[in-house]
């Protein structure tokens, strides 16, 4: 390791409501790979952003080979030699591959921009990467995985000192995982420094030198990776809070009726011949990388997003297994599904609404006489259950906006159990929601498994996998690679199947 | 200032609204001191105002649906002359009754919301170019119906049709304005206490959520096209109530004046809030200064600057209000 | 499957294809059409269609749309037509002020649109009312016609060689067109401004964070829709023996209509400067032709209108087309 490139030290920054960054410290040298760890929502990103100029701090120092500096956007950390390759994939899908890879820096060739000289350009990179991607086709047409090495080549590309991967290897398979590790240690030995942000505790050990820890917005504290365990990193990583035990044997009954029986569905790239039943009071996690083709299956389901084929059957109220259509949400809907997403502010709640008027969306006609809503009763009805789930708000009548995740996440909840659905997916149901709140939105999910609901869970949290689900589905590649029982689920075989390519 | 924000009414009205009253009432008191004659002829001026009330006020209305959608129609000015103008024609040169010419326009505008609708909501085109399409053909339609010839409807000494000028004004009393506030109260009650209201702003506010919530949001927002052309045949009976003659190729103005009115009154234009009582303070305002610019000796010409601005300092305000909440 | 594109797939081809069976059914179905001073005629009055659809082709290319066009190019021809009546400037001035004007709304339509943050077709809709407000304070004015001192300014458009009637008329202007096409179809697609006119229009988060400074981009597409707008006010004042204050609205529907004919994408992020030349040379086509097939001209309104919504409607289900694939 080298010296000092980057220093950070006491960075601040609060958005309205909540505190995103407490004084958070970090040091990367010359040479070294730089784990940054952190749960979800620990304030990982919210630092490079700040890093990188898309946000301002609010109070403390950022050094930069010796010097104090403040980039005001990505371009001048970009000019600084600061890239950053987004976890979000920043492509205009419109231009090209090369296009894009060059976009704000085109050559020129007088007042004309060169894309011969692009084109040539982007081939070497991608000969020094490894990879096979045509510069000239349209950014839109690459699967997201090869989006993701373009993303990776137009951060190389720049002539940088200190380039911040987000994690990147999210939506990568294994081989292409293998692939950048190379390029990243091609990096190091350019005596480059390297920020590293990912969940993975496997890679972290492989690939890195040393490791920050975030927790809550907070910096926890730094560890040389090889004299330290994973154990080491997993408790500065989740503090004092004590999670649960992972579930040792499932709680539905073997002989719990089949309620939703998937055949052979099939949905875009992204779902293919995906089989699956699932059992009435029984959770099914869905575990896989980002990618995996979870949510799309789930969205195909759910009707949200057109199927090319495939049987979807739920048993009716005689207790039989039906064949049902479901061409849009409303068929679902009415078929007894309730879906909860993993982007609550995008397809969960309306936040501009109250939470009355979010609770009451999906059966609307129940609390109606002809056109007119008799709001009376649909206020009842909403407080009952502000009650029942415990959500933390003054009135029926506030805003959703003006609500915390967790709540936002009961809102969702109630509206379902409103509805009465029976079958329930929840697509990451914890996913920005601190950790106290975490533990009420299982506690719950495990009441209404009791109660009779069946669920279905997608996570990406291994430890929410094995800490919940009474089965487990594991997909890969848009296929499903393997079904394990929680008894003999563990991390590794998971793990394995996960990154398991069936072709 | 607080205090007033927390009173119970200032809080049931919205403070937006308050101020916007404040408005309407300093204005006119700023022409009756500011412009000579104004306040000394009498009712001449508060009626002229109410005339451009009545047909700008249900454009407004309509509007104001499509608006709470998140979506735009600046087809309706046009629309609302094709209504009258086919309507006219078939009074003046098919001779139908006058009874089937009112049912004819209004009929023609609720064709043109469904149109629109249908092509919004359901064939996913973007609502400014249907307005663009459907301004056209509006245009267009009532062109070569009308083989381009100005149409009038009948004055109120006409011994047969004479009496439908009673629903703007039946011996000096302003029916059209009793029918106008009953118009709004229908909208309100419709946009805060029915399921289509209900479905119309959550869908403007978040589109994505209500459909995976189970809600057929095409037919829902549909229906917000649909309100707003009917409205606009509504407004064209209004219109040419007060101002007897239509000529072909014009309407546009009347669109810019009735989002002016609309957003002004505090419906954002990004759809999921949208408020009936500031829509109606709104054509008041819009309405009152086109009086007073006429007053003044000024021309359209003033009048169609003013309310260009005022659209964009709406939404601009609009715009940083959110902004600020984010 | 993307290499083997048929010619088809290209709404270009296909709007050319429209363009040469329109020019046919005329030419069969119409004495008076197949006759030279017709054509000269139709395509006079394409220039400033054809003008302002190059430039709101930029505007629709970022997925909005400038609806100031039409009113604001009656507007500076009227200011710059009582400028040469009343003040006497030479018309080369005029010209000039027209162009300025043209840029300064455009300048003022990008602030609202790129820096403000307003929805590009309220804050278009406004400027379109406050031009022909600014227009209508103006005179009803003649420009300097051919004979008169100043009158040169139409052999931009139109070289006319001899005397009275059997005077020689030659179109300069269509090749003209021709040049500015080449010429913007290379700055669209060569030019760093091109280019970010598009990735703007495709993904403006995603433009921003590769570091480039969208809003001056942004801006930028509505001062050089601007640009143009002055310059049709030119073309505009040429064949217009007097230009009418309050008129105007409307005449941006032609080149609107005309850019999405000719295959500019509803969402934005794809357009061709080809592509508007030949869309706008169909409307152009319905909007003088009609009157030879003994159509009256109103039709016209009522094709565009029809015509706007078929080649969106065919760009939508295109696109869903390949969504799901």
């Amino acid at each position: 390791m080298g010296e000092v490139i980057l220093t950070m030290k006491g960075i601040d920054k609060s958005f309205p409501g909540v505190h995103a960054l407490d004084h958070v410290n970090l040091e990367v040298r010359a040479g070294e790979v730089h784990a940054l760890m952190g749960e979800n929502g620990a304030g990982k990103s919210t630092l490079m952003k700040v890093l990188t100029g898309i946000y301002k701090k609010d109070s403390g120092t950022i050094t930069y080979f010796g010097k104090e500096v403040e980039f005001h956007n990505t371009r001048e950390a970009q000019d600084a030699g600061v890239v950053i390759v987004h976890q979000e994939l920043n492509m205009v899908g419109d231009l090209t591959v090369a296009q894009n890879i060059f976009i704000g820096r085109e050559p020129k060739k007088g007042i004309r921009i060169d894309d011969k000289k692009m084109i040539e350009d982007s081939k070497k990179l991608f000969e020094r990467l490894k990879i096979d991607i045509n510069p000239r086709e349209k950014m839109k047409n690459l699967t997201v995985g090869k989006q993701q090495m373009c993303e990776i080549a137009k951060a190389i590309s720049h002539d940088c000192k200190l380039i911040i991967f987000d994690e990147p290897s999210a939506a990568l398979t294994e081989k292409e995982i293998e692939d950048l590790f190379k390029i990243i240690r091609d990096l190091r030995e350019q005596n480059m420094g390297i920020i590293y942000i990912s969940h993975r505790m496997d890679e972290i050990k492989v690939i890195t030198d040393r490791v920050t820890v975030m927790r809550d917005g907070g910096y926890v504290g730094t560890l040389i990776t090889k004299d330290s365990t994973k154990e080491d990193i997993i408790n500065m990583m989740v503090g004092r809070v004590i999670y649960e035990d992972p579930k040792t044997h499932s709680m539905c009954p073997p002989d719990a009726p089949v309620v939703l029986k998937v055949e052979h569905l099939n949905a875009g790239h992204m779902v293919q011949d995906v089989s699956f039943e699932l059992h009435k009071g029984e959770i099914l996690g869905f575990s896989g990388l980002m990618g995996a083709g979870r949510t799309e299956t789930a969205r195909a389901i759910f009707g949200a997003d057109p199927k090319q084929s495939g049987k979807i059957s739920i048993m009716g109220k005689d207790g039989q297994l039906h064949e049902v259509t479901i061409n849009n949400p409303q068929d679902a809907v009415n078929a007894g599904i309730g879906y909860l997403s993993e982007d609550r502010r995008r397809f969960g709640v309306v936040v501009q609404k109250s939470i009355i008027e979010n609770s009451t969306l999906a059966c609307l006609d129940e609390f109606a006489n002809g056109p007119f809503i008799n709001k009376a009763k649909e206020k009842k009805e909403t407080e009952r259950l502000i009650k029942e789930l415990a959500t933390k708000t003054p009135t029926a009548d506030q805003l959703v906006m003006n609500l915390s995740g967790g709540n936002q996440q009961k809102v969702v909840i109630a509206k379902w159990l409103i509805r009465n659905s029976d079958i329930l997916i929840f697509d990451e149901p914890t996913r920005g929601i601190d950790v106290g709140a975490k533990n009420e939105i299982y506690k719950l999910m495990n009441k209404l498994a009791s109660e009779g609901k069946s669920i279905i869970m997608i996570s990406s949290e291994m430890t929410e996998i094995l800490r919940m689900s009474d089965r487990i589905v594991v997909m890969c590649e848009g296929k499903k690679t393997g079904e394990i029982r929680i008894e003999e689920a563990t991390q590794e075989n998971i793990m394995d199947k996960a990154t398991r390519n069936i072709n | 200032m607080e205090k007033i924000k927390q009173n119970p009414i200032v809080k049931k009205i919205g403070f937006n609204r308050v101020i916007l009253i404040c408005v309407l009432i300093l204005m006119y008191v700023a022409f009756c001191i500011g412009i000579k004659g104004f306040a000394a002829a009498g009712t001449k001026h508060l009626l002229n105002t109410m005339n451009y009330v009545y047909f700008l006020g249900f454009l407004s209305l309509g509007v104001t649906f499509v608006i709470a959608t998140g979506g735009i129609d600046f087809s309706i000015g046009p629309v609302m002359f094709c209504c009258a103008l086919v309507g006219g024609y078939c009074l003046n040169s098919y001779k139908m009754p006058l009874v089937v010419d009112i049912i004819i326009a209004i009929l023609i505008g609720l064709v043109f919301g469904i149109f629109n609708g249908y092509m919004v909501a359901y064939q996913k085109v973007p609502p400014f170019i249907i307005s663009m399409a459907s301004m056209n053909i509006a245009k267009g339609a009532a062109a070569v119906f009308t083989k381009t010839q100005s149409q009038s409807w009948p004055l109120s000494t006409d011994p047969v049709n004479g009496w439908f000028r009673n629903i703007v004004s039946y011996n000096g009393f302003p029916v059209g304005l009793v029918i106008f506030v009953i118009a709004a109260a229908i909208c309100g009650i419709i946009l805060y206490n029915t399921k289509m209201g209900r479905y119309i702003l959550c869908l403007g506010s978040n589109r994505e959520a209500v459909r995976l919530s189970g809600v057929n949001t095409k037919k829902w927002e549909m229906s917000a096209y649909v309100m707003c052309g009917l409205l606009t045949g509504i407004a064209a009976i209004f219109f040419v109530s007060a101002y007897t003659t239509v000529q072909p190729g014009y309407g546009d103005q009347y669109n810019n004046e009735a989002i002016a009115g609309c957003v002004m009154g505090g419906t954002s234009m990004v759809g999921g809030l949208a408020s009936i009582l500031g829509t109606v303070i709104g054509v008041f305002i819009i309405s009152l200064l086109q009086e007073g610019i006429l007053a003044l000796g000024l021309g359209k010409d003033i009048q169609l600057i003013v309310t260009g601005i005022i659209v964009i300092v709406a939404v601009y305000a609009d715009v940083t209000a959110r902004r600020r909440k984010n | 499957m993307t290499k083997k594109k048929s010619l088809l797939n290209d709404q270009r081809y296909i709007a050319l294809l429209i363009a040469i069976l329109l020019m046919v059914i005329y030419f069969i179905f119409s004495k008076e059409f197949r006759k030279y001073s017709s054509i000269l005629s139709m395509l006079d009055f394409s220039y400033y269609d054809m003008l302002m659809g190059f430039g709101v082709t930029f505007p629709l290319i970022t997925a909005g749309v400038d609806l100031s066009i039409g009113t604001g190019m009656v507007c500076y021809a009227l200011v710059g037509g009582t400028l040469i009546r009343n003040n006497n400037i030479p018309v080369v001035v005029a010209m000039l002020i027209c162009i300025l004007l043209g840029c300064a709304i455009g300048l003022l339509n990008g602030v609202l649109i790129g820096v403000m943050g307003l929805a590009p077709f309220i804050a278009t809709l406004s400027t379109c009312m406050i031009t022909r407000g600014i227009g209508s304070m103006c005179p009803a004015t003649p420009w300097p016609t051919l004979q008169q001192p100043g009158g040169w300014f139409h052999s931009i458009f139109k070289l006319t060689f001899g005397q009275g009637r059997g005077a020689f008329k030659f179109p300069i202007g269509f090749f003209l067109m021709l040049v500015l096409m080449f010429v913007m179809e290379f700055v669209l697609n060569h030019t760093k401004f091109g280019r970010y006119t598009i990735a703007i229009g495709s993904n403006r988060e995603a433009t921003a964070l590769s570091g480039i400074n969208v809003k001056f981009y942004h801006v930028m597409v509505y001062v050089v829709c601007g640009f143009f707008t002055g310059l049709a006010a030119i073309a505009y004042a040429a064949v217009t023996p007097t230009v009418q204050p309050g008129t105007g609205a409307g005449l941006e529907m032609d080149a609107i209509g005309g850019v999405f004919v000719g295959g500019v994408s509803a969402t934005g992020g794809y357009g061709s400067i080809i592509g508007t030349f030949i869309g706008v040379m169909i409307i152009c086509l319905l909007k003088t032709g009609l009157p030879y097939i003994g159509l009256q001209a109103n039709w016209q309104q009522i094709i565009t209108g029809v015509v706007l919504i078929v080649a969106v409607l065919i760009d939508i289900v295109k696109k869903r087309r390949a969504a799901a694939h």
